[in-house]
């Protein structure tokens, strides 16, 4: 009889391997935009030990967009959080700024809920074509929901 | 096609793992599913982009050999060659890296050398050479943002292929072949069930009968 444990042991590996790959690029902790500006080199290590790089066109971009008090609220990487509706994304906002940026960004207005904002397929690709290195994606557990 | 039944025992046992196996899967498949959307997307943005950068690129490199001709013609090749070796350019370029669903694209920034002039004599040269000048370093800016963008298309192109086999086998391989093989015990057991009960009957007759 064939051993089963073998067989087990792969998929525990692909499904813990896959989560660990998704989410290695998440930021240990968020730098608030004004921090990032005044770097010669901004950046932040993430979850893998890697570095994220953010490009200075971005992050004054963004600086354009609100004044100096809400540059110090504002924390990077945005986070894009994708659950179980592929349709769909939400944005982790813990401020008021995030929903600023991101209207302004899309041009359009947003509304958050329990901290989040939700944005279709779309706008999420015109976000990331605006904000490449300044929003990054998070796999939340959800999606195994 | 028909699925290949996984060589179990046909024990309750062996459908409990059998069932959680299946489970697994379908959760293994459900992240894979959705990185491989979001990397199709971005794939597909890359690829605009890069066509976009190559127009540029092409644009900002006929223009710079047009001004740059027409700055040899004013001013003499000899002039200009005279003023252009004096010229020191020292443009850096920052490299580093970002993830996009578990891909390491490399990311590359120019940043200017923080002179306010480019190196020339300006008494010596006209406005078509800093025209020229100008449209070169364009072409530098296009250069960078096209590698940048050709080698993030390459590896996501890479990782798509890479994450699409394991949809695939997961899909039409794993997940069928564990449904096809729980669905074979369950009946197997009913068989065993009605076998059972049949049995019984006899028994209880033969019993009966004394």
């Amino acid at each position: 009889m064939p051993n089963s444990l073998p067989y087990e042991k792969m998929l525990q590996e692909c499904l813990r391997g896959e989560l660990r790959v998704v989410n290695a690029g998440l930021p240990r902790s968020q730098k608030q935009l004004s921090a990032l500006l005044l770097e010669e080199y901004p950046h932040v290590i993430c979850s893998d030990g890697s570095t994220h790089f953010f490009k200075r066109r971005e992050l004054e971009y963004l600086a354009s967009m609100i004044n100096t008090d809400e540059q110090e609220a504002l924390l990077l990487p945005m986070l894009i959080e994708l659950g179980s509706n592929q349709a769909e994304a939400a944005i982790i906002c813990q401020t008021d700024v995030e929903e600023k940026v991101i209207s302004k960004t899309l041009s359009m207005p947003t509304t958050p809920k329990q901290g989040r904002i939700t944005i279709y397929k779309p706008q999420l690709a015109l976000l990331r074509k605006r904000l490449k290195t300044t929003t990054q994606y998070v796999f939340s557990p959800k999606i195994l929901e | 096609m028909p699925q290949q039944l996984i060589k179990v025992r046909p024990t309750k046992i062996e459908l409990v793992k059998l069932k959680r196996r299946l489970k697994l899967a379908q959760r293994v498949q459900k992240i894979v599913k959705d990185r491989l959307s979001i990397l199709t997307m971005e794939f597909l943005q890359t690829a605009r982009e890069t066509v976009e950068a190559k127009r540029k690129l092409v644009d900002a490199f006929s223009g710079a050999y047009k001004a740059l001709s027409m700055a040899t013609g004013y001013h003499g090749y000899i002039a200009l060659e005279k003023e252009l070796i004096a010229t020191e350019a020292d443009p850096k370029v920052v490299a580093g890296s970002r993830n996009i669903a578990g891909v390491r694209i490399p990311s590359f920034e120019l940043r200017g050398n923080g002179k306010q002039l480019r190196g020339y004599n300006l008494v010596d040269t006209s406005s078509w050479l800093d025209h020229a000048a100008q449209l070169a370093e364009k072409c530098l800016e296009a250069t960078i943002e096209i590698a940048e963008l050709q080698r993030s298309l390459e590896l996501l192109g890479m990782e798509i292929k890479r994450t699409k086999r394991i949809t695939n086998a997961l899909e039409y391989m794993i997940i069928p072949g564990l449904q096809a093989t729980i669905k074979y015990l369950n009946m197997k057991f009913e068989e065993r069930d009605r076998e059972e009960k049949g049995r019984l009957k006899r028994v209880k007759v033969l019993v009966a009968r004394g």
